[in-house]
């Protein structure tokens, strides 16, 4: 068979190769040389014909090839994901190409869920980012690698803890009482996202993906993309592809890296002497005398002098420290037609830039893909990662190591032996060193995330498939604290508690593709999958250990514990179909079929439809030869998806275990809506892609409109029920928005090469229905008419120069509808108003790379605007010396004599004067940042290969190194992570640590 | 036709590894549902166990309540050095219908409120009349009890009368299982809900036993009822009420002052307390914001500090053990002893009661029982303070402060006694607390 198949080939290439000697006119030149991409080195596979005709041939192993073209002809390179060129056939018969990638994307592959399509083919809103975009910029996490890459995507890292959480909020916020995040599907599975952190400050949930094992991440934004995921694909889905192994293309990567790094902001407190100034002056308007006041500063500096400045603690110094990170990452990839394997390990050491922060992460990826027949293949990928995380409490604690900055600078930090001082007179709250000497945090992660599959081809348009996923999240936490601690007088206090998530999920899909006569394509997908997730939870706490050296439960006096499980399914069945006319006119029609468990007994089961339409108008014959506008794409797409991110059994009544002096009882703990079901997000969007100039610049834009009805929300009830609240679907919301991305080649030199992109996102949130009223939180509020989770507060009317108070707006309203501006210094007489929200309403971004003969260079700068952070701390650390903390230095600012004119009022320790939750404390967070600039250097490749190095890049690079903003909290991106798992409690600060700016060298190198 | 067999067999494995319907229904396995929870009499004495759990919560009687009562009474006495908003909004009058202090508060109490309310609604699983009795009586017990807190911080003071007309609060009868049985209920009037109280507690008393462990006997009961009759100013039935108590013999005045406190089980004197263990660390609330580190409180200054202004009250501060009940060694205040952490919260001691007839026979000029004299010397005595010769109803009032300080009494005492707090009132708006914004929303009838 096999050498028939070769004689075959014989023949036909005599015939071809005789055919063109005897219809032979001109010159014909035997063509050589080598394609090269663009970072120089050689592309294996790509095709070069000659244009007009068949004739045509493959690169080589070593991007080499070998063409008899006649003089005058045209040969056409291309290759999948580059840009097509052409060469005109003069004299020179070696002709060397260097490809350049196709920033249009419109060739290269988008993965949409049970599935795969061109960009060119797709009707929705899918923004992609590949490795190629990512490589070269070393990340210490998923977030750094996606920030600002794609329009309408905001990214935030709750704070600048090595472990921090991180949200993602696709095209605004559609939820208030469900999830916010995405779903994130890695290599087909649904992958486990539940915080179980001990302290409400969330992990974040992807820590074990090593970001180098990244192939692309697939952002689906609008409803016709994620309706395939039916019930949970409101909030957008993120689908994550890890790399896969290339036949004949053996490659083996080596990358080493060491950063530096610390905390972009600082704020500014009193120093020692500015401190005594400041309380002298408010203790003696409270009506305290100077004795007793310096009474109190002998306690605070415990017996230090603080007059001569003996004693002038920094906290913010202690705090925060210089950070340090390393990673090795080490892959393996290649084999043969057959078979393609992918190895990865890599291992991460991240110091921290909060004193006794640290992440160690070990990773270890295998994938093989293997055809067991001409029709049957299959194939597996395991995941395994370790992480190991010296963890801090939460920001609203006093042993959290910023909230040490409300600790007077004027008590030692240290006493002279070395031991934190944590002396109840000098110290204001407990001093975290007494954590860090005689306590410890630790968080271990185990995570296993699999996938084993097998497909085979019945016919060659027809197609099934199946998976099997597996993930699990194995979480300890190991808490003690001993005798510096506030657990001292209990004689410690340890807590050890573990979590086990697991998740399996069984896919089964039919694929049928077909092409009926020269114009029509078409393509279903029918399949079902069915998911399941367990979690079992087990904890103990002691209390009672003889020693600080002795921490674990074990040697507690006192000991409880307990341990909780649960489940949830999903069951789906799925169809989708696309067809197209004359690759000009696309359709594509889905719909899911959802069922949790987590729902009401009535509603059960959800129905997700979707349609989408695109018409490439550059395929028609008026524009298909434009140079100018050489790609135009309109699209339109209507989607219903749902959100399902409630609790397990939101939906009963139910009574649970408690007890009482040792005795066991019951209580009622839930009281449920029997109608409950899923959220469900209508929305409509409009797109268009362009390109211009032979694709130099291309674009896209969207518009869409977000509507969720049936909001899932923790309706409050009568509280005179015995209950205070129900899980609802009640209300509606709404997001509007325009995304606009553009790239530019802007040179194009073999020795030169710039591109540049540029992205903007504008999104309008709004309450469109809240049948039931305001729903207040803290100082978030949701209503009617407003955006969601604005900020309800007293507005802030600065000092009355008389006298000193602050004053308030009363902003009562007046019987002609208008708000009373009169002013009061009494909180009591004033009305909240609404003022800012969390969000931004602008987006952008602005990314450079370029490329000069060994060089390159690459920048991103972020902008976000329209959103405001409001200090929950302000109170304290910014209040005019009402409190013993350590103040702002702006505080120095105050009123002190009438006439005066300032935003701060009188000092009067103990005695309120304008620290109420007011507007005083609310912020815009404006910025732009340089979010990361990269400069790299590659040894000529000439040179490096005699040593078997295909290449060898040294670069360094910078995380976050400017940030343009008037913010003056630590940062306009860190909020306060104990609010991290809330939807409504949003954009407040609570000593919430500011992220790392980061300085890195490292190598990579190529065999 | 080889590949025809397999893709029926993949087909049919395809429908099977799908077709879970029901696995859809997957049970909780930390609740049960409300037929499986109320379908048993034992399972209804564990939920009224459970009702004790929630009123024992920091929330309630774990410490708030009572800390509220001392913060709004208080002019120069305490001094707040807490950092907490909701409760120097009680120390300085000014208090917002959000402080998530008074939304707890009468969240809890409603909470207790409906689970009394089931508790009744199902008596009729008990078999036995006396476990039965036993059952409804300590319903009734904690119905009473959270009422008359609701009325007496949400509602005006009652004044003879006069203003019982006017608004108290909601009054719940009605057991809630489901969403559909939730109400939007309107005020009653103050004296409906003190009406209510007395119907509960009398029925209480009549229905509950001498003896059932830490839970509610008659004579807790009746003692209740003996602070509820003080509170209207109805002297003749206080005193009844309270001489009932005493007569049973039941209780008696612990040896030494600190005897009465910080036990893990009841005292002698201990006619109802609130029961913590180590198991329950953490529900003591009153340890949180009244003990220094010394007594396993936050470090530094108790959040709320006892002043010297407060340490005048004593007549005798050297003799009596009172006066030495405070952790001395913080500046800035004192911090009481009364509350260590993991330790029981009395809440009707035998001391009331000699108090409440001391000072019911003094106004009625009666001597049922004993002399208010009498009474007054078993707990200076008791106190190592010197007995009195005489005694004035100024000398009573002193001694139910010196012996009851910090245990919530205070602002029912300043508003009974229509005494003032700083320049306020006792019948001032501002020592009332608001109706919670959060129950306004959502119920207009309020």
């Amino acid at each position: 068979m096999k050498n028939l198949t070769k004689l075959t080939l014989l023949v036909l290439s005599v015939f071809l190769i005789s055919n063109s000697l005897i219809g032979q006119e001109s010159e014909e030149l035997n063509i050589s040389g080598v394609v090269y991409d663009e970072n120089e080195v050689p592309l294996p596979g790509a095709n070069i014909i000659i244009s007009g005709t068949k004739k045509g041939v493959q690169t080589d192993f070593d991007g080499r090839y070998e063409i008899p073209a006649k003089k005058g002809s045209v040969l056409v390179f291309s290759y999948l994901g580059y840009t097509t060129q052409r060469v005109t056939i003069e004299d020179t018969s070696k002709i060397n190409i260097t490809l350049q990638t196709d920033i249009s994307g419109l060739d290269q592959i988008v993965v949409i869920g049970y599935g795969s399509s061109s960009k060119k083919r797709v009707t929705a809103s899918i923004s992609t980012i590949r490795s190629s975009d990512i490589e070269d910029i070393p990340s210490p996490g998923l977030q750094s690698v996606m920030t600002s890459k794609i329009s309408g995507v905001q990214i935030t890292q709750i704070s600048g803890k090595v472990e921090s959480g991180i949200k993602v909020r696709i095209r605004g916020i559609s939820t208030i009482g469900a999830s916010q995040e995405p779903l994130y599907v890695i290599d087909g599975v649904p992958v486990i996202n539940d915080d179980e952190s001990i302290n409400n400050s969330p992990i974040n949930p992807l820590i074990g993906l090593n970001t180098s094992d990244i192939e692309s991440i697939d952002f689906l934004k609008d409803a016709s993309s994620a309706a395939i995921y039916g019930a949970r694909g409101t909030n957008g889905v993120i689908i994550i592809t890890t790399k896969q192994g290339k036949a004949n293309k053996t490659k083996i990567t080596f990358s080493n890296s060491t950063g530096w790094s610390e905390a972009t902001h600082r704020k500014e407190m009193l120093n020692a002497e500015q401190y005594v100034e400041l309380f002298t002056e408010a203790a003696l308007n409270s009506g305290l005398t100077t004795a007793e006041i310096e009474t109190k500063f002998d306690q605070l500096a415990l017996g230090k002098d603080w007059r001569n400045g003996n004693v002038d603690t920094d906290w913010q110094d202690l705090a925060l420290v210089s950070g340090n990170t390393r990673n090795i990452n080490l892959s393996a990839s290649g084999g043969t037609e057959k078979v393609k394997y992918y190895f990865s390990t890599s291992y991460d050491k991240t110091e921290g830039i909060i004193r006794g922060n640290e992440l160690d992460r070990y990773t270890l990826r295998g994938k093989v893909d293997t055809d067991i027949s001409e029709k049957t293949s299959a194939g597996f990928n395991i995941s395994l990662s370790k992480i190991t995380i010296d963890r801090l409490s939460n920001d609203n604690t006093f042993i959290s190591p910023l909230q040490s900055i409300a600790q007077s600078p004027l008590t030692p930090a240290l006493l002279d032996d070395g031991t934190a001082n944590v002396d109840p007179l000098s110290t204001l709250y407990a001093n975290f060193l007494g954590q860090e000497q005689t306590g410890r945090f630790v968080t271990d992660i185990w995570r296993t995330t699999l996938n084993v599959y097998g497909e085979h081809y019945f016919l060659p348009s027809f197609k099934f498939r199946s998976e099997i996923g597996y993930d699990a999240n194995n979480q300890n936490a190991e808490r003690f604290s001993g005798s510096l601690t506030e657990s001292a007088s209990i004689n410690g206090f340890g807590i050890v508690n573990n979590t086990i998530t697991e998740r399996y999920i069984l896919t089964n899909y039919f694929n049928y593709k077909k092409k009926f006569g020269e114009n029509f394509n078409f393509s279903m997908t029918v399949g079902g999958s069915f998911e399941e997730t367990n979690r079992k939870n087990q904890f103990a706490t002691g209390s009672g250990f003889p020693s600080d050296n002795l921490q674990t439960i074990s040697s507690a006096l006192f000991t409880t514990g307990g341990s909780t499980k649960t489940k949830y399914n999903f069951l789906s069945y799925f169809a989708r179909s696309k067809f197209d006319i004359k690759d000009t006119y696309l359709f594509n029609l889905s719909i899911r079929q959802d069922g949790s468990s987590r729902f009401g007994e009535n509603s059960k089961t959800g129905w997700f439809p979707a349609a989408s339409g695109a018409w490439i108008v550059s395929n028609e014959n008026f524009l298909s030869s434009s140079y100018t506008l050489s790609k135009l794409k309109l699209r339109a797409s209507w989607g219903v998806t749902g959100n399902a991110g409630i609790g397990n059994f939101a939906s009963r009544d139910l009574y649970a275990a408690t007890s009482y002096a040792q005795r066991i009882a019951i209580t009622p703990s839930f009281i449920g809506d029997p109608n409950l079901k899923w959220e469900r997000t209508t929305q409509v969007d409009f797109g268009l892609d362009f390109g211009l100039f032979n694709n130099t610049i291309s674009g896209e834009f969207d518009y869409y409109e977000k509507e969720t009805n049936d909001l899932l929300v923790n309706e409050p009830i009568p509280g005179t029920s015995g209950f205070s609240t129900v899980t609802r679907n009640v209300g509606s919301l709404s997001n509007k928005g325009i995304e606009f991305s553009l790239k530019a080649r802007i040179i194009t030199k073999p020795s030169f090469i710039w591109n540049t992109s540029t992205i903007f996102s504008m999104n309008k949130n709004e309450i469109t229905d809240l049948p039931n009223g305001d729903i207040i939180d803290g100082v978030n509020i949701i209503r009617k008419g407003e955006s969601i989770s604005s900020f309800y507060l007293y507005e802030y009317a600065g000092v009355d120069s008389s006298n000193g108070d602050a004053l308030f707006y009363t902003n009562t309203v007046n019987s002609n509808g208008s708000l009373d501006r009169t002013t009061t210094n009494d909180v009591a007489n004033a009305s909240k108003i609404i003022k800012g929200n969390p969000f931004p309403n602008y987006q952008v971004g602005f990314t450079n790379s370029m490329k000069v003969k060994d060089f390159d260079f690459q920048f991103t700068f972020q902008g976000e605007f329209g959103a405001s952070i409001y200090n929950q701390a302000g109170r304290f650390q910014s209040g005019n010396a009402r409190f013993f903390d350590n103040q702002t230095v702006d505080q120095l600012d105050r009123w002190q004599n009438p006439g005066d004119i300032t935003q701060v009022p009188q000092a009067r320790l103990e005695q309120n004067n304008g620290q109420e939750a007011s507007t005083r404390y609310l912020q815009e967070a404006d910025f732009i940042r340089l979010r990361n600039i990269t400069l790299g250097y590659t040894i000529n490749p000439e040179f490096t290969k005699r040593f078997f190095v295909q290449k060898a890049r040294f670069y360094f690079s910078g995380l976050n190194l400017l940030t343009f903003t008037d913010y003056e909290g630590y940062d306009p991106e860190s909020t306060a992570d104990f609010n991290g798992n809330s939807g409504v409690r949003t954009g407040i600060a609570n000593y919430s640590a500011p992220p790392a700016k980061t300085y890195t060298l490292g190598i990579n190198i190529e065999f | 036709m080889k590949t025809y067999l397999k893709t029926i067999a993949l087909l049919v494995f395809t429908l099977l590894s799908v077709n879970c319907e029901t696995k859809l229904d997957t049970e909780p396995r930390q609740a049960i549902s409300t037929e499986e929870a109320l379908s048993t009499s034992e399972n209804i004495t564990r939920l009224l166990i459970g009702i004790y759990a929630e009123a024992a919560k920091g929330e309630s009687y774990g410490g708030r309540i009572h800390t509220i009562s001392e913060l709004l009474a208080n002019h120069t006495d305490l001094k707040w050095n807490g950092t907490f908003a909701e409760p120097q909004e009680f120390n300085i009058k000014t208090i917002s219908t959000t402080n998530s202090f008074v939304q707890n508060f009468w969240l809890n109490s409603y909470d207790i409120s409906n689970q009394t309310n089931i508790v009744l609604d199902k008596l009729d699983l008990f078999e036995d009349e006396n476990i039965k009795n036993r059952n409804e009586g300590e319903a009734k017990f904690l119905r009473a009890l959270v009422y008359f807190d609701l009325v007496r911080f949400f509602a005006k003071p009652y004044e003879n009368g006069d203003n019982a007309q006017e608004p108290g609060v909601p009054i719940i009868t009605d057991p809630v299982y489901k969403l559909d049985d939730v109400t939007r209920p309107s005020k009653k009037t103050i004296g409906e809900v003190y009406e209510f109280v007395i119907n509960d507690l009398t029925d209480a008393a009549n229905l509950l036993p001498n003896y059932n462990g830490i839970f509610a006997t008659k004579n807790a009961a009746l003692a209740l009822l003996a602070r509820v009759y003080l509170q209207q100013g109805d002297y003749e039935r206080a005193l009844t009420s309270a001489n009932e108590v005493i007569n049973t013999n039941i209780h008696s005045l612990t040896n030494e002052y600190f005897m009465a406190f910080n036990q893990n089980n009841n005292s002698s004197e201990d006619i109802f307390a609130w029961q913590y263990t180590d198991q329950d660390r953490g529900n003591n609330h009153m340890n949180d914001f009244w003990a220094g580190e010394a007594f396993g409180g936050r470090s530094g200054n108790p959040d709320i500090a006892i002043t010297d202004d407060f340490l005048t009250i004593f007549d005798e501060p050297l003799n009596d053990r009172r006066a030495a009940f405070f952790n001395t060694t913080l500046t800035g205040g004192k911090g009481t002893f009364k509350w260590e952490l993991s330790r029981n919260i009395p809440f009707i001691r035998i001391a009331e009661m000699y108090l409440i007839t001391a000072e019911s026979n003094f106004r009625l000029g009666t001597a049922v029982g004993a002399t208010p004299l009498w009474d007054i010397n078993e707990i200076r005595k008791r106190s190592n303070a010197t007995t009195l010769t005489t005694v004035t109803l100024e000398d009573i009032l002193a001694e139910r402060n010196r012996e009851l300080s910090f245990e919530g009494h205070k602002i029912h005492d300043i508003k009974r006694l229509k005494l003032r707090v700083g320049d306020l009132q006792y019948n001032s708006e501002r020592l009332i607390l608001p109706i919670p914004q959060r129950e306004i929303d959502v119920n207009p009838n309020l």
